[in-house]
């Protein structure tokens, strides 16, 4: 990516309050922002290393980012997530003990996580320990030990986990929606069972590791202050020699387009957590970057229509909100509500009809524009540290985008128009498709929600 | 305001990634602010923070810190009234209360404060704390004239409406509902514990309100406690980022300069009598499929040097997987898969001021039971109490302080940067102090370390919650 210079990107925004004895200064001029740098080596095996030199502080993170993760798990659900964790039980002759021992010196602690297609490790260390930080992490993803000792007690671990996420209402949801709305997908299954759980073996971890790690689905981002000549030597020197391994999976999950319902039932919840969920353009497709600006002004910010409508006027909830979760080629468009009990019904009625507003009539021009200062304001402090320009580009890797995404970014935010942005959600947000979970207390809410007209013809799974 | 309590993550959550994902719809949580700061570091990676202190006639205290690296401004109101101190059959009024803070003020109808902030390109925020409630922007350095002319209004005024407190009564009790009353775990234990192990109603309440509670206040009391609490010379401004210092100077004196100012409320004692007796609790979580055991102990006065020496028997003992009660307890004997906690589970050990606690807890199986467990973290402890500290772990939790406060100062929010500014000074008049504290915890000698977890980590100095599973049938996916 270049340096790029992104001038006076905001509107300056004014408007008389409605109340007003005196108005508020106005924004003056707007300064430029210099998008950090960054640049990108490939080695032979496949392996990509980016460098991101940006901050006043003497830190840097090294972080390796592997594409696995869930969509490699098959039918044994989290075999990735114990992979993943025993990572940190031995590698290359350290034990765990070391491992924790050798991040804490150099001011970190290693962070290990298994995502559905990104499997993480990495540590944020001072400065001077930059190549040694580089070795660490190059020796847990090459050499792990995978000790058999330690296996019951990670998942044991696991299943605690599971265990307490289960009960959780928003797990609970969350589980419900991915199973109807991928079916047959690695994704469907968002937790394993204790019984699942259990079965795995050493030689399952083992398999998992050989099959999905190596140097062509690795990408290793630094970012901060570091020697770059010590640093670029001592990866090159850790991972030159890694085996390519195999391509990355690519298996996009797909979902449903039958209006379905799943209410389960909570007796006495104070609350109803809603899940209303439909398929969504992911990045690589023209008019996402409308769909997200159109989603942060129905379901965002504070200013957002159904922050305003459900918390500010009706008092319905704390927290409302929309949101758009991407995996590689897949896009999901989510609300997502905890709801007081007798407002369970009329809530939704709310949203269906806000999405309806969305898709019938454009936003008014102060309306839009409110919300572009708002994502190009996030995107100025989302780049505008090491770790944040680190995040923007490992997402920006994961879907394959072009440079000219990010430095194209808030010229193609500032040019839609409200048109593009009402037709996004006209032509993504049909909620006739749409997969729609409940958790809550039944008795007080099942008559109602079945009243919906926007629910009559839905499947009750 | 939208913002839990509490980063209500402590117990369910995932591992924190680093990754950052795409871009956010909604603004980032202010990172938790665990420490400190900069000693001997090479030639050219030296780092201070700059630090301009001043107060205002009418008693605002004012910090700005600048760096210029990124064109935003991040602008922190911290006004010194916390949730300890609210009236009897009001509580969680503090918190409400901070959330009237954006239903309007005279020149700013209900929501326009947000409006002003989002739709100039800024994210803001408020929350409510021990001994502080925070109202914080971060937005386009070209915005800065706009905020401070903001929060100048509403720090000189409130003006909301009966519809507008019903409103926010329901909202506000939706957030109880979310992150305690519909979930497992949910006061487990920021909220549970310091009710059980304080003695003084101030700080044994619950302070995040009973709902009868929360429908219980008036627009009178609103109007009390802005006159009582929300003086100008019982606030801080701090504005870190980039501006121009004289530019920032005069507006401020324009927009704050002008606010009268006005006597500070009288305060309750908070104090807390010496703890001789270990209490011991049960509770039953309806909600929970798993037991789980949380210890507290009272810690000494915060700044101090015996406040240090417990700073860093923190880390010694419970941060990182290097500390000895992860050893012990997770990776030697298995009996969770994390131990958590710290000093002031609602922040750090900066931003307070008065009694506070030390809280170690974790979610662990029914067939290892507290008893089986504390003797395990007796044993750890009592290697703290009965020897100085090795001084290889004692040198990686002065490492660990200096990394963490870097990471406050490179953030792109700068919202941790902004609280420890704020802290220090609210409740030390010296906000030059975070560059000093690194020092002042180097000067903490293993003999002091030892002589302070001898007498704060006295079993009768103790509360142990257990929280036994009322969903013990295992929740089956």
């Amino acid at each position: 990516m270049k340096r790029i210079v992104l001038p006076a990107m905001l509107a300056v925004l004014t408007w008389q309050p409605a109340i007003a004895a005196e108005t508020p200064p106005p924004p003056g001029q707007p300064r430029d922002f210099t998008l950090p740098g960054s640049e990108t080596l490939e080695l032979d095996n496949g392996l990509r290393i980016t460098f991101i030199d940006y901050g006043i502080v003497p830190k840097v993170t090294v972080l390796a980012v592997v594409r696995s993760g869930n969509i490699d798990d098959g039918k044994s659900t989290w075999l990735a997530d114990l992979t993943t964790e025993m990572l940190k039980e031995g590698a290359g002759g350290l034990g765990s003990e070391d491992i924790a021992r050798r991040s804490a010196e150099m001011g970190g602690e290693l962070f290990v996580g298994a995502g559905g297609e990104q499997i993480s490790v990495g540590v944020s260390v001072l400065s001077e320990y930059a190549s040694d930080a580089a070795a660490l992490v190059a020796k847990v993803l090459r050499e792990p030990a995978l000790p058999e000792d330690q296996l019951p007690r990670i998942v044991a671990n696991l299943q605690r986990s599971v265990a307490v996420a289960a009960s959780d209402p928003g797990s609970m949801a969350a589980q419900a929606l991915y199973e109807m709305l991928y079916p047959g997908h690695p994704f469907a299954q968002l937790l394993p069972t204790q019984e699942q759980l259990a079965s795995y073996t050493l030689e399952d971890v083992r398999r998992f590791y050989r099959d999905n790690f190596g140097a062509r689905r690795t990408h290793v981002y630094v970012a901060g202050r570091y020697d770059r000549a010590a640093l670029e030597a001592a990866l090159k020197q850790a991972f030159a020699d890694w085996p390519a391994g195999a391509a990355a999976t690519e298996n996009p999950p797909q979902a449903g387009t039958a209006l379905q319902v799943r209410l389960i039932d909570r007796p006495g919840a104070p609350q109803s957590v809603i899940r209303l969920a439909v398929a969504a353009p992911d990045p690589t497709q023209p008019d996402y970057l409308a769909f997200t600006v159109m989603n942060s002004l129905l379901g965002g910010p504070f200013i957002s229509r159904i922050m305003a409508n459900l918390r500010e006027d009706k008092g319905y909830a704390y927290s409302p909100g929309t949101s758009l979760s991407v995996n590689r080629r897949a896009g999901l468009w989510t609300f997502d509500g905890e709801i007081t009990t007798a407002d369970t019904a009329a809530a939704l009625a709310e949203v269906y009809g806000e999405v309806e507003r969305m898709k019938s009539a454009a936003p008014p021009a102060s309306e839009l524009s409110a919300i572009k200062n708002y994502r190009t304001g996030l995107f100025v402090i989302g780049n505008s540290s090491a770790n944040g320009v680190l995040g923007q580009l490992a997402f920006a890797d994961l879907h394959g985008l072009p440079d000219a995404y990010l430095t194209t970014w808030v010229a193609r935010v500032n040019a839609l128009t409200p048109e593009q942005v009402r037709d996004a959600a006209a032509h993504w947000l049909d909620l006739s498709q749409a997969t729609l979970v409940i958790v809550g207390d039944l008795s007080a809410i099942e008559t109602a929600v079945r009243a919906l007209p926007q629910l009559q013809g839905a499947t009750y799974r | 305001m939208r913002h839990k309590l509490l980063a209500r993550g402590a117990v369910l959550a995932a591992t924190a990634a680093i990754l950052g994902g795409g871009c956010a719809s909604t603004p980032p949580p202010p990172e938790p602010a665990r420490a400190v700061v900069p000693a001997a570091v090479p030639a050219g990676l030296d780092f201070s923070v700059p630090v301009d202190y001043f107060k205002l006639d009418n008693g605002l205290k004012v910090v700005l810190s600048r760096d210029a690296t990124a064109p935003t401004v991040t602008v922190g109101v911290y006004y010194r009234i916390g949730f300890r101190i609210e009236p009897r059959g009001r509580t969680g009024f503090a918190h409400l209360f901070e959330h009237l803070m954006f239903q309007g003020s005279a020149n700013l109808g209900k929501g326009e404060f947000n409006r002003l902030v989002e739709s100039n390109g800024g994210i803001l925020n408020g929350s409510t704390r021990f001994d502080f409630t925070n109202y914080f922007e971060i937005v386009p350095s070209n915005t800065l004239e706009t905020v401070l002319w903001a929060e100048a209004d509403r720090m000189k005024s409130l003006a909301i409406t009966q519809e507008n407190l019903a409103n926010q009564q329901d909202v506000v009790k939706n957030e109880v509902r979310g992150n305690v009353l519909n979930r497992p775990y949910g006061g487990f234990p920021w909220l549970s514990m310091p009710q059980y192990a304080n003695s003084n109603w101030f700080n044994a309440h619950n302070f995040y309100g009973d709902l009868d509670d929360i429908d219980s206040a008036t627009l009178e009391d609103a109007r009390d406690f802005f006159d009582k609490y929300y003086t100008p010379s019982n606030a801080v401004l701090v504005i870190a980022g980039d501006f121009d210092p004289l530019q920032a100077r005069e507006w401020v004196d324009r927009y704050f300069g002008r606010l009268e100012a006005r006597p500070v409320g009288p305060l309750p004692d908070i104090s807390e009598p010496r703890q001789e007796q270990e209490r011991r609790v049960n509770q039953v979580d309806a909600l929970a499929p798993r037991p789980a055991l949380a210890l507290a102990w009272h810690v000494p006065p915060r700044g101090t040097p015996e406040g240090h020496a417990f700073g860093l028997i923190d880390e010694l003992l419970l941060q990182g997987e290097d500390s000895a009660l992860w050893r012990r307890i997770v990776q030697e004997k298995g009996h969770a898969g994390s131990i958590s906690g710290g000093i002031n589970l609602l922040g750090n050990s900066f931003n307070y001021d008065g009694p506070m606690l030390w809280t170690v807890y974790l979610i662990h199986d029914p067939s290892v039971g507290p008893d089986e467990i504390i003797p395990d973290i007796d044993e750890v402890i009592g290697r703290l109490r009965d020897a100085p500290p090795d001084p290889a772990a004692l040198q990686r939790a002065l490492t660990r302080i200096r990394a963490s406060l870097y990471g406050l100062a490179g953030s792109s929010t700068r919202f941790g940067l902004v609280d420890l500014l704020a802290s220090f000074a609210l409740f030390d008049d010296d906000p030059g102090r975070i560059n000093r504290i690194e020092e002042e915890f180097r000067q903490v000698t293993p003999e002091l370390i030892q002589q302070v977890a001898r007498e704060y980590l006295r079993p009768g100095n103790r509360t142990v919650l257990v929280l036994e599973p009322g969903a013990a049938q295992e929740a089956r996916p």
